[in-house]
């Protein structure tokens, strides 16, 4: 008891934007102490100044933003110019105490800081460093600027997302990165293990688009098998009808139902009363109702149109259909099953922010390992002091005099903050607003959320280790 | 001098499908001994999906199968049979890590606990992966990839072409079961880590639906810090005309700018005066009037091909990348320069190329290799705890291997 399973292992977190922080997030929600540096010319621009708590910028609006909290919490933060000479010494004097260095810069960047892998196995030989990217660290397209809609179209999963009359469509969740972001932290850990087991480090070299090709394995096998080149189906299956999304009662409201059997069609048809179009010829098997699948919809989705999404899933889930509610993100957070299983640890933010549910990055629950809540993602440059006087044993004094040579410290030159578009979200119909959010989140959670209320979280002591 | 990373480990599969045995295709490609248990006769369920080889539907011939299950030793064994269990307890004693996604509660009616499993053996890690989890009121729901999908939050966020009242499409192949076999994986080997730490072993409930969810770290904070819930990919917002496709003269590319931002789009067409145009500089009059900017590339676009824009893009700084089907990736220029496809022999296949390693570590390879044939191992493995073949002969004659 009273352990978590990565205790005592400490990560250099030089990654920004999306694919990177997930990596080291997941690594955080295990229990290691993840280290993020950021600088005075390079910092979290974009996840830092956008999507604002009560879409108001405030005061800092740089340690406000949304998108930075959920994926950074539970890190430290420090700001360290790598650009100086005395930002690189410091750097590999934090190499010399820590196991992994995590980064995902463009190619090229850490060997031209000086600070590729070959200089830093030369201050802690046993080291870990793991490179994140597109395409990958070698090749003849190394160099490509590369964000999510290139990782997700050059894998060949675009071209299989989305309706076949229609152009292939961009996961809408950056997916892409999140296939990145964990397959760089299964990476780390393979390469830790190994360390355990060894006493020897290395370098892994990950590209986004080779980690999303292994997640359509079956694919790609239709081509090298057969030929065959595999194209957009919507929501239909190979062989199994009905299997789609239908429309529910009420608002943009939705069912996903899975036939998979012609016994679970006969149950399927039970549940919804027998009416006389099930008895048909050309629903009475698997592939009748495959190749009828269009007409099938259609009357599938008279009957899931007298219902509530929740209540046709339970309807067909009592007698063994799967069929499942599409979740919107209020219903995600108010589900009985994910609050049951405590999915969201409320973690607090303290003043102006307050306390809010957010999702574990590594949501496996394990046995006699400590659960523990993450603190908030770090204010810009809040962990200096643990981080450099506490862990490096530097000055106070030392201290002041590197933020004077703008070495530490610093606050960025960062955008000014911009509420989000609202009305053009509304107005695209891209999004709703619930304005009674606080509340329906208060009822479930805490009453603490989003109260105006002081702690300490910016000045985390600097004691010890 | 190398050495697989996970030489020595020893891993007992009783997963099928997709998920779990995706988990265990990454311990047993990076060096681990996985032995795969299956059901007598039938095997894997994935025996049974398609594509097949030369399209001949035979439990040896499944590309999904083959792809999902490399590297792994395959033994039968019927758990229905006292004797059945018997033997996994004995297999799970020599193990380092059980991996299990039957419906959560079978364990136990089995005699298989997780109590008595660590009694069996207290290091052994145990790893239950299902689509809800073994406990909450969804706990004996059924579900499929596209069901767990809609209830893990990602659905709602997929909209096809842009309409984002339309209905909702779920994202190509299996990614709610890909998705929870990588976190799968890094649970327990995150686990396994530990447990050389000497903290000995531990049980680990992975749930797809939570999985699925874990994904949307920034749509669920839209709702918690803002109220909004959003329909779309979070880009549209700030107005970049990103990731949606448009048609060139051979396919579909991209547009992304980037950071090189989007007033390069205006040299990359040959229309440098517009430089300074609202339509380039400001995302918002992008949004609003997204006619007069598609009027402006589209035509650019549809005269020249995929590669051509893109290779010429990327001189501008501009992210633009083609979309390319699962056939061209096997003629891809940095793909074949990294040599990430693989090829070997199979038994009943012939010669099968597949898609290599996720990532590359300097020190420790992944391994080629080929899926194994149902009960290929059955004598090596029975063998090692002791059985000679007479006494399979006999366990045969009960049906428990």
């Amino acid at each position: 008891m009273g352990y978590t399973l990565l205790e005592g292992i400490r990560v250099l977190d030089l990654t920004m934007f999306f694919a990177g922080p997930i990596s080291s997030r997941i690594l955080s929600d295990l229990g290691a102490e993840v280290i993020k540096i950021e600088s005075g010319s390079h910092f979290e621009v974009f996840t830092r100044t956008n999507v604002y708590p009560e879409n108001k910028p405030g005061e800092e609006p740089w340690n406000r933003g949304c998108l930075f909290h959920s994926l950074n919490a539970g890190k430290r933060g420090i700001s360290l110019n790598l650009g100086s000479e005395k930002g690189k010494q410091i750097f590999k004097r934090l190499v010399e105490i820590s196991d992994v260095v995590i980064e995902n810069f463009r190619p090229r960047v850490m060997d031209s800081l000086d600070l590729g892998y070959e200089e830093l196995r030369k201050v802690k030989p046993d080291i870990i460093m793991v490179s994140m990217s597109g395409l990958g660290h070698y090749g003849p397209l190394r160099d490509f600027y590369m964000y999510v809609p290139g990782l997700e179209g050059m894998s060949g999963l675009s071209y299989n997302t989305g309706n076949p009359d229609e152009p292939p469509l961009l996961s809408g969740y950056a997916y892409g990165d999140w296939v990145l972001g964990a397959t760089g932290a299964a990476a780390l850990l393979i390469a830790l293990y190994h360390r355990r087991r060894t006493g020897r480090g290395q370098y892994v070299d990950i590209a986004g688009r080779e980690a999303v090709i292994c997640h359509i394995g079956e694919m790609i096998m239709d081509f090298t098998l057969n030929g065959r080149e595999r194209m957009r189906v919507g929501n239909y299956h190979s062989s199994a009808a009905p299997h789609g999304c239908y429309r529910c009662k009420g608002d943009d409201s939705w069912v996903n139902i899975a036939v998979e059997s012609d016994e679970q069609w006969r149950r399927f048809c039970q549940a919804i009363g027998n009416p006389p179009w099930t008895k048909e010829e050309r629903f009475s098997d698997s592939l009748s109702r495959w190749r009828n699948q269009e007409e099938l919809d259609r009357l599938v989705e008279e009957w899931t149109r007298q219902y509530g999404h929740y209540e046709a899933m339970e309807i067909l889930q009592k007698v063994g259909v799967p069929a499942g509610a599409v979740l919107n993100m209020k219903e995600m957070h108010v589900d009985p099953h994910l609050i049951d299983r405590g999915f969201f640890d409320v973690v607090d933010h303290g003043r102006g922010i307050g306390k809010r549910p957010i999702p574990r990055h590594m949501p496996a629950k394990f046995s006699n390992v400590e659960t523990f809540v993450p603190k908030r993602a770090p204010c810009f440059g809040q962990d200096n002091e643990y981080v450099l006087c506490g862990l490096l044993r530097i000055p106070k004094d030392d201290l002041r005099r590197l933020e004077e040579e703008n070495v530490v410290g610093g606050t960025p030159n960062f955008p000014r903050g911009r509420p989000t578009p609202t009305d053009l979200i509304e107005k695209q119909a891209a999004g709703w607003f619930d304005s009674d959010y606080i509340n329906e989140l208060r009822k479930r959670y805490v009453e603490g959320i989003g109260e105006n209320h002081d702690i300490t979280s910016c000045l985390i002591e600097t004691s010890d280790t | 001098m190398t050495e697989e990373a996970f030489s020595g480990l020893r891993i007992l599969d009783w997963t099928q499908g997709v998920a779990g045995p995706y988990c265990t295709k990454l311990f047993a490609d990076f060096g681990a001994e996985v032995i795969k248990v299956e059901k007598p006769g039938a095997g894997d369920a994935a025996r049974r999906m398609g594509p097949f080889s030369k399209d001949n539907p035979h439990p040896e011939k499944s590309g999904t199968f083959f792809y999902l299950n490399t590297n792994k030793k395959s033994i039968t064994l019927n758990l229905e049979n006292e004797t059945g269990v018997k033997i996994l307890k004995e297999l799970a004693s020599q193990v380092d890590v059980l991996t299990e996604d039957l419906m959560p509660g079978r364990m136990s009616e089995l005699s298989l606990s997780d109590d008595i499993l660590r009694k069996v053996n207290p290091r052994l890690i145990v790893t239950h992966i299902s689509y809800f989890g073994q406990s909450g009121p969804y706990r004996d729901y059924k579900a499929t990839n596209l069901t767990a999908y809609g209830l893990g939050g990602a659905m709602y966020t997929q909209r096809p072409s842009n309409k984002p009242t339309g209905r909702p499409v779920v994202e190509g192949g299996l990614q709610a079961e890909y998705a929870t076999g990588v976190l799968s994986f890094i649970a327990t080997i995150a686990a396994l880590i530990n447990q050389n730490g000497g903290h000995g072993g531990t049980c680990i409930d992975i749930s797809a639906m939570e999985c699925v969810a874990s994904t949307l770290a920034v749509h669920m904070g839209e709702y918690s810090y803002m109220g909004l819930s959003r329909r779309t990919n979070p880009w549209a917002i700030h107005g970049y005309p990103i990731g949606y496709s448009c048609p060139s003269r051979d396919g579909w590319v991209s547009l992304t700018p980037g950071i090189g931002g989007a007033t390069n789009i205006a040299s990359l067409i040959g229309r440098p005066e517009l430089k300074n145009d609202a339509l380039f500089t400001k995302p918002g009059a992008r949004m609003a009037e997204s006619e007069k900017f598609d009027a402006l590339i589209l035509p650019w676009l549809k005269e020249r091909g995929k590669w051509e824009i893109t290779k010429e893009a990327q001189k501008h700084r501009l992210g633009f990348t083609p979309v390319l089907s699962p056939g061209e990736l096997l003629k891809d220029e940095q793909l074949d320069a990294r040599e990430f496809f693989s090829e070997i022999d199979h038994p009943a296949m012939g010669k099968v190329t597949y898609p290599g390693a996720p990532v590359r570590l300097s020190e420790t390879p992944w391994r080629v290799g080929r899926a194994p044939l149902l009960g290929e191992h059955n004598e090596e493995v029975y063998g090692r705890l002791g059985y000679a073949n007479e006494d399979l002969v006999k366990l045969r004659e009960q049906g428990v291997v």
